[in-house]
């Protein structure tokens, strides 16, 4: 068994890096690579077909379908004797008392999405043994993409694959984790974010893993690499962002935007816009996308409407929690050129403010002109 | 390998269960007994196929056992809410690593085990429950099974579509009639079996490169002069060339040879010999199913024993052969351990017989052993004229003949007792075994076969000393040598030691169809009560 972890700035070309390293392994090696969300599977095999059509072992799965397809349904059973697993249920919840087979199954058979982290890893250990052999026997090497995401009992299940003898090959980036899979479990909340970096740290000092860092990012400019870093404070112990994208705009890096130029900065930069939520960034009439959705994306220019929070980190250095944190970094890191945050005052950060031009205030007391004789005529 | 075999409202087995040998798996049993049967069923969960067909498209309501049929029948018409019929196959597999995908806790097993394993079922599909229940308003013992459906999974739960890789398996049916073809499925399916996939595409593609040969040369020259002048529907040119689509794919053209005749023109056991020996010789190391029907079938004796030592050349490590057989030949050359009878009860019994009784009857396959196995009952005596006096006491008490009433009586033509109890015995049949005393103390003679009598089931019967050695003297001292005389209808001059010693089976004879009444031994007539309970 070799277990690697590579943790991966954003913008590092994690998902071409994954798709090299598979198609640099031996080609009848049987690997699983495991992604969170559809869209990044969607992605990965379209990469994979690419560099690695030939190699005819390798599945791609969601780590739902992993846990399911060769925890749950086949070995059920050993928990609760005479009963299958007849289908999934996303957005189901059991009974907070729920005791038994209703703690996993609804009415229906169908497993709760937010309980198979669970019923898999009590499954390893029932089926004594069965379970891990297995899955031994099947795959050579597991390849799990977005590590930050896992949550509760994930953990204990990485746990047991580190210790078999399948390969795991992970890559993540503890820095944008702003999924949850399950969102009610209290289990091992100290292994989000910093606590879960930890958790690697302590397996790697016993040789069960080898931490790398990739630290290069393709897509986000100095500015916007070095403003990302300030996000998470230096306890974290990660190192610095290096960026090589060198291409300039004449508008390129992290600048503060007044509310009351927001209009103007849109029209003449079209940025992606991002708020926190649905309920945030009222005050203006823009596209949005919510930070957490971004994920994944890129694009050249972003306009980040703050929470409070946000506000208060940037005007007294009040530092973020990891959550709201994890959502910042995912935002800002989004962009090659440039980042613009709206803010009224922000005297802590030492960032830039934008200012429109003369001839752009002007083209705009103009044009409100036009309009406004054009209306009256 | 398959460790176990789990069947349940399948034809004849209403619920049945057995754990086949690693090996060699003989498979005896009465007609109607249900021997061709699980060979079937156990095809059907290895491949979801019978006949070449898929389950579901072969499925018709006699596939479901009978009494399981009108039990439910009959509850549901006593307004009993039970659930209709299910088919379950199961096979259970050694648990190796390359069948590990199919590995799960998802069988019948009780406490939860998981193995590699595959289950087919026959399960009433959920959009025609309400179809299904207005069927059974009026029910017939004739299941709707246009509301089932065919339910193939691994014990993983995954549901199969095809054949896992792994399973290999070929199947031997020398009854079926030839098919205009000469090729079958089960032999197109063997013979692409037997090749590897380098080897296979090679043919295919070459075969592909004939054809397209064959419209580039000689098809050409025809195609210029047909092309001028032949208008078709839309006036587009006609021309000839060879078939390339599937239907015409290599396996349809290549058939086996033997002596450069083709196989569909060679005899039909010289057919059955060429499947075995293509089946049987694999150099890959994968896990391997052979089922064999009747292998007798079509064959000389020597040709069945040239065919039998090719079969044991063949088997490997790694291949379960399942063979069905109505031959002592076949049961005895390929040795007895293998034995699996099947009978109505259902649980199939397996003989646990000492190694050297396996290898007594391999060096005298000629013997009669399927008597033995398929017997209800049996009586073991020593020659031709004790299996006619036994005969005809049985007959004097109870008006009919043994075999009527499923009592087999044997005889041993100086073969050990000994070995055709051990055999008796390890199947559970009652046996009455019936000697001479030859003047032995009574001790001495039940020594030799004491292991395998058992009061009740198995007992030993022979005459009193005083009343004489052997059969002869027995029943002139129960009948009295005058009436004895009568019944052999020989002078009372004649000697009559003599006359019986030259003519043993001939004055058997006239004692059993004489019209006086027989004054039977009594150590004959306990038999008889004994083996008719």
């Amino acid at each position: 068994m070799v277990n690697r972890l590579t943790l991966a700035v954003a913008g590092s070309g994690k998902t071409r890096g994954l798709a090299e390293h598979c198609a640099s392994l031996p080609r009848h090696r049987r690997v699983a690579v495991i992604t969170f969300t559809q869209a990044n599977q969607a992605v990965l095999r379209t990469r994979l077909a690419a560099v690695a059509g030939d190699h005819a072992g390798i599945e791609v799965m969601g780590w739902f379908a992993f846990l399911s397809r060769h925890f749950a349904r086949p070995f059920v059973p050993f928990m609760f004797p005479g009963r299958r697993i007849l289908g999934f249920s996303f957005d189901g919840r059991p009974h907070r008392f729920a005791k038994g087979a209703a703690r996993f199954l609804d009415s229906e058979s169908r497993v709760y999405a937010c309980e198979l982290g669970r019923l898999a890893h009590e499954l390893i250990e029932a089926s004594n043994g069965s379970l891990m052999r297995r899955l031994e026997c099947i795959y050579d090497e597991i390849v799990i993409d977005e590590i930050q995401d896992f949550s509760a009992h994930d953990w204990d299940i990485l746990d047991v694959l580190l210790g078999s003898s399948i390969d795991v090959t992970m890559v993540g980036d503890f820095r944008q984790a702003v999924l949850v899979t399950n969102p009610r479990s209290s289990k091992h909340k100290r292994y989000a974010y910093a606590g879960a970096i930890e958790w690697f740290r302590e397996r790697a000092e016993t040789g069960l893993v080898e931490i790398s860092y990739s630290s290069i990012t393709y897509r986000c400019r100095p500015e916007i690499a070095a403003f990302g870093d300030t996000i998470f404070g230096p306890e974290w112990g990660l190192p610095q962002t290096e960026s090589k994208n060198y291409l300039e705009t004449g508008h390129d890096g992290v600048f503060l935007v007044h509310p009351d130029n927001v209009e103007v900065y849109v029209k003449q930069f079209s940025p992606l816009c991002l708020r926190n939520a649905s309920s945030s960034g009222k005050r203006y009439d823009l596209d949005y996308v919510n930070f957490r959705v971004s994920k994944g994306t890129e694009h050249q220019r972003v306009l980040i409407v703050p929470t409070a929070a946000i506000e208060k980190f940037l005007h007294a250095g009040v530092a973020l929690e990891p959550g709201p944190a994890a959502a910042f970094y995912v935002a800002s890191t989004r962009a090659f050129q440039s980042v613009a945050i709206v803010v009224a005052k922000a005297d802590n950060c030492g960032l830039p403010w934008w200012e429109p031009s003369t001839k752009m205030v002007a083209d705009k007391e103009k044009t409100a002109f036009q309009s406004d004789t054009a209306r009256r005529s | 390998m398959i460790k176990k075999v789990k069947i349940t409202g399948y034809r004849i087995f209403e619920s049945f269960e057995f754990q086949p040998h690693e090996n060699l798996n003989l498979i005896v049993g009465a007609n109607e007994s249900g021997k061709s049967t699980l060979l079937e069923a156990i095809a059907l969960a290895l491949t979801g196929r019978i006949n070449g067909r898929r389950a579901s498209e072969e499925l018709n309501p006699y596939w479901f056992n009978t009494e399981v049929v009108d039990d439910f029948v009959e509850s549901r018409k006593a307004g009993e809410n039970v659930a209709p019929p299910e088919i379950r196959i199961e096979l259970f597999f050694e648990d190796r690593e390359e069948l590990q995908h199919l590995c799960g806790a998802v069988n019948s097993e009780v406490p939860t085990l998981a193995c590699p394993g595959t289950s087919l079922r026959i399960v009433p599909n959920p959009e025609y429950a309400d179809d299904f229940e207005r069927w059974m308003e009026s029910p017939s013992d004739i299941l709707p099974v246009e509301y089932y459906m065919e339910d193939w999974r691994d014990f993983a739960d995954n549901r199969l579509t095809q054949r896992p890789r792994q399973l290999i398996t070929a199947f031997i049916d020398s009854r079926t009639v030839r098919s205009a073809h000469g090729v079958d499925y089960h032999l197109r399916n063997i013979l692409s079996d037997n090749l590897d996939p380098s080897e296979r595409a090679a043919v295919s593609l070459a075969y592909r490169q004939v054809k397209v040969s064959l419209s580039d040369g000689p098809l050409r020259e025809i195609n210029d002069r047909i092309g001028v002048g032949q208008a078709s529907l839309h006036d587009k040119p006609i021309s000839l060339a060879m078939d390339q689509s599937p239907r015409t794919s290599w396996e349809t053209a290549i058939t086996p040879h033997v002596d450069r005749v083709p196989f569909s023109m060679s005899g039909q056991g010289q057919q059955a010999a060429i499947k075995i020996s293509l089946a049987m010789d694999r150099h890959s190391d994968r896990a391997q199913f052979v089922m064999v029907e009747e292998p007798e079938n079509h064959l000389s004796h020597t040709s069945l024993a040239i065919l039998i030592s090719r079969m044991q050349d063949l088997a490997g490590e790694q291949q379960q052969l399942f063979i069905t057989t109505h031959s002592s030949f076949v049961l005895n050359r390929l040795g007895l351990s293998s034995l699996l009878l099947v009978g109505p009860s259902g649980a199939p019994r397996i003989p646990e017989l000492r190694d050297d009784t396996v290898r007594y009857f391999q060096k005298l396959p000629g013997y009669d052993t399927l008597r033995l196995a398929l017997a209800d009952k049996v009586v073991l005596v020593e020659g031709p004229s004790d299996e006619i006096i036994f005969e005809r006491v049985f007959v004097d008490i109870y008006g009919r003949r043994p075999i009527e009433l499923g009592i087999d009586v044997i005889s041993m033509g100086g073969l050990s007792a000994a070995r055709a109890l051990e055999l008796c015995a390890s199947l559970g049949k009652r046996v009455a075994v019936v000697r001479d005393n030859d003047g032995i103390e009574a001790d001495k003679l039940r020594e030799p076969i004491d292991d395998f009598l058992e009061a009740g089931e198995r007992e030993l019967f022979f005459g009193e000393i005083e009343h004489g050695n052997t059969l002869e003297p027995q029943l002139v001292h129960f009948d009295g040598e005058d009436k004895f005389r009568r019944m052999l209808g020989i002078s009372a001059r004649a000697n009559l030691a003599n006359w019986m010693e030259r003519g043993k089976t001939e004055a058997a004879l006239r004692i059993a169809s004489s019209d006086e009444t027989l004054n039977a031994p009594d150590y004959l007539r306990a038999a008889a009560e004994f083996i008719h309970g």
